[in-house]
């Protein structure tokens, strides 16, 4: 069973700051990190894989050379392999064009069982690579996906309806997008974080190796700018429970609202 | 000259630091108050390889090198130091001595659980009238027939109570010294004869244990002689060289969390109409832990860089075991001070890393016998020798 997974690099946000007065975001440390969303649905192709016999994941991910590292990163979590789709000529790639390129990677391929997305990026939040990918290949899809599973060639899988969850099926080929609160990612192996820059490659596809027409890849959308919601006037504490927690009750302790 | 870490090292940080963050900084308060760092913990850290991070892939280790180790030292010195030390003991000394001078066979029986985390490994080199003055030991090996018969105490051994495995230094000859009537024996801590006396009520570093080992004829295979027969001083001295640099990863881990604690109050405490961040005392006391911090950083990670390249590496070592304890001190000092009130406070963390600190000036080579191996050191080129 091949487990295609389509892997986004983004932003660290934790190098970003918003300024709302100012309306600009102020990058102070260019980070690139795996998106959530790409980790949640690494994870759950993982997890599946372990459930059935014979399976591989294979991680793709367009984007600019240094999208080597998340592909690396994917294959330190525990993907079999991983390539990178990239060409100055994907520079302008909207949303449209990338799912060109990914769907014409994923034949090359020689197509998927299943294709793995998240349901959508932690920073556009679009949530159209999987829904868009379903339609460019022609394969049935199923959307906010909590439980899969793969039994008699069908997909099974948990999603959302209405006030409750259904259970419904899919034949394969199929794509899922996952939730990321039901697939909280595993660590990588440090043997295989070692072996993911030391022993393994990470080849590249061209826009010539995908065999596609750069006059196809015009982007539909174009970036105006960016605008700002009116500012809240509350504080807000980020970041794990435990050190929230001890914030908020310095907070507390120098505004004299508890002792 | 490049000074960026290896891409496979910066991935391996982050990795790290989320582990630490998730799974061992929501537990450090607990593991002070509870004098235990949780199976559980171990367990999990083992299953990334954490429990072998230097070790070469084929002995069950991560392939990380010393660079690496130092990566895992310096996250987990961050957050809570029993962990640190617990982790630190298994790795930077115990398994340390088997994969520097194990054979083959030793290797693949002991190094090879010992990297897998499936056994835990302590070191015995302590004892009452033999600290400092390590070669004092008093514990004897006895050859008979195939086998060597062990008796003494070792006392302060880290991880005493919880080992699988301890690497035990006995005297072999008394009519001949430290160099040649002491050697190194790998012990199984289920022998008949092994037992732990008391364990010690200690100021910091409570989650990690110390204990003292009781060898009451303890029968050792003489395969389980580890290094050259009488030279187990040098075996000792070797795996404590390459533990002091960890050591200073840790210290320089709890020293930029107190420089990080630092920034956060500075930004938060208000005194006079402002954040004391803008205050001159407070910017003074940043900048002179900023510098002592980055300072360390490059001597530890050059030392690690010497360790992983086979180059000599005895006087960084233990300057970055001298210098790192005395940073760490120095930072979560001011910070307690920057903090006032707050840092005295058993609520807050600052507290915590002071009384955890202080061990790093004490444990592996006090700091004033790291002193006196690198001024032997100092002068060992101009055909003077100290011994050490």
């Amino acid at each position: 069973m091949k487990i295609i997974v389509p892997v986004k690099q983004i932003l660290d946000p934790k190098g970003i700051t918003v300024r709302r007065d100012k309306e600009r975001i102020f990058i102070n440390r260019e980070e690139y990190i795996v998106d959530l969303g790409s980790k949640a649905a690494i994870e759950a192709a993982l997890r599946l894989k372990e459930s059935v016999a014979d399976a591989e994941v294979i991680a793709l991910s367009m984007g600019k050379p240094q999208a080597d590292d998340a592909l690396r990163e994917a294959l330190a979590i525990g993907c079999d392999a991983a390539y990178l789709l990239s060409d100055k000529a994907f520079k302008e790639a909207d949303i449209t064009v990338t799912v060109h390129i990914l769907a014409a990677a994923i034949k090359k391929l020689g197509g998927a069982d299943l294709i793995v997305a998240g349901r959508e990026s932690s920073d556009t939040g679009a949530g159209q690579i999987g829904p868009r990918l379903a339609e460019a290949l022609d394969y049935a899809q199923v959307t906010d996906v909590y439980a899969l599973a793969v039994a008699d060639g069908m997909l099974q899988a948990t999603r959302p309806w209405a006030h409750s969850y259904a259970a419904v099926k899919a034949p394969l080929p199929a794509v899922v997008t996952v939730a990321l609160e039901a697939f909280p990612p595993r660590y990588a192996h440090g043997a295989r974080i070692m072996s993911a820059y030391r022993d393994w490659n990470v080849p590249v596809w061209t826009c010539a190796d995908l065999g596609l027409d750069e006059a196809a890849l015009a982007p539909l959308l174009s970036f105006r700018g960016e605008s700002f919601p009116p500012p809240i006037e509350a504080e807000k504490f980020r970041g794990d429970p435990a050190s929230v927690a001890q914030e908020v009750v310095m907070a507390l302790r120098l505004q004299k609202v508890i002792g | 000259m490049d000074f960026t870490f290896p891409k496979e090292y910066q991935l391996f940080r982050r990795m790290v630091r989320e582990f630490v963050e998730n799974e061992v900084r929501p537990l450090a308060k607990v593991i002070d108050r509870e004098h235990r760092v949780p199976h559980e913990t171990v367990k999990k850290a083992a299953k990334l390889g954490l429990m072998g991070v230097p070790f070469p892939q084929k002995y069950g280790g991560m392939g990380g090198g010393e660079i690496g180790y130092c990566i895992l030292a310096e996250e987990l010195g961050r957050v809570c130091s029993s962990t640190a030390t617990v982790i630190g003991a298994h790795i930077g000394i115990a398994a340390m001595a088997i994969h520097l001078d194990g054979t083959e066979e030793q290797k693949q029986k002991y190094l090879v659980p010992l990297a897998q985390g499936k056994a835990i490994g302590a070191f015995g080199l302590t004892e009452a009238q033999a600290g400092s003055d390590a070669a004092a030991i008093k514990t004897t090996a006895v050859r008979d027939g195939d086998q060597f018969v062990l008796n003494g105490a070792k006392v302060f051994i880290t991880n005493g109570d919880i080992a699988d495995t301890i690497i035990v230094m006995a005297v072999t000859d008394p009519t001949l010294g430290a160099y040649g009537g002491i050697t190194a024996f790998i012990a199984e801590t289920d022998s008949p004869g092994f037992s732990i006396g008391s364990l010690e009520n200690k100021m910091g570093i409570r989650g990690s244990s110390t204990a003292e080992c009781v060898f009451q004829d303890v029968r050792v295979p003489k395969e389980n002689v580890l290094g050259q027969f009488g030279a187990g001083f040098l075996t000792f001295m070797k795996s404590l060289d390459i533990g002091r640099a960890s050591l200073g990863a840790a210290c320089l881990g709890g020293a930029q969390a107190a420089l990080e604690s630092s920034i956060n109050w500075a930004r938060a405490r208000e005194q006079f109409g402002a954040p004391i961040a803008t205050k001159q005392s407070v910017h003074f006391m940043l900048s002179e832990m900023f510098v002592d911090i980055e300072a360390l950083r490059s001597l530890v990670y050059r030392t690690a860089w010497l360790i992983d390249t086979h180059q000599p590496h005895v006087m960084e070592a233990a300057a970055c075991k001298l210098f790192g304890s005395e940073t760490a001190h120095r930072c979560i000092n001011k910070a307690l001070q920057i903090h006032g009130a707050l840092g005295y406070s058993r609520d807050y963390s600052i507290e915590l890393g002071w009384r955890d600190q202080r061990i790093s000036e004490i444990y592996e080579g006090t700091n004033e016998i790291q002193r006196v191996v690198i001024a032997a050191n100092l002068f060992r080129p101009y055909g003077l020798r100290i011994p050490t």
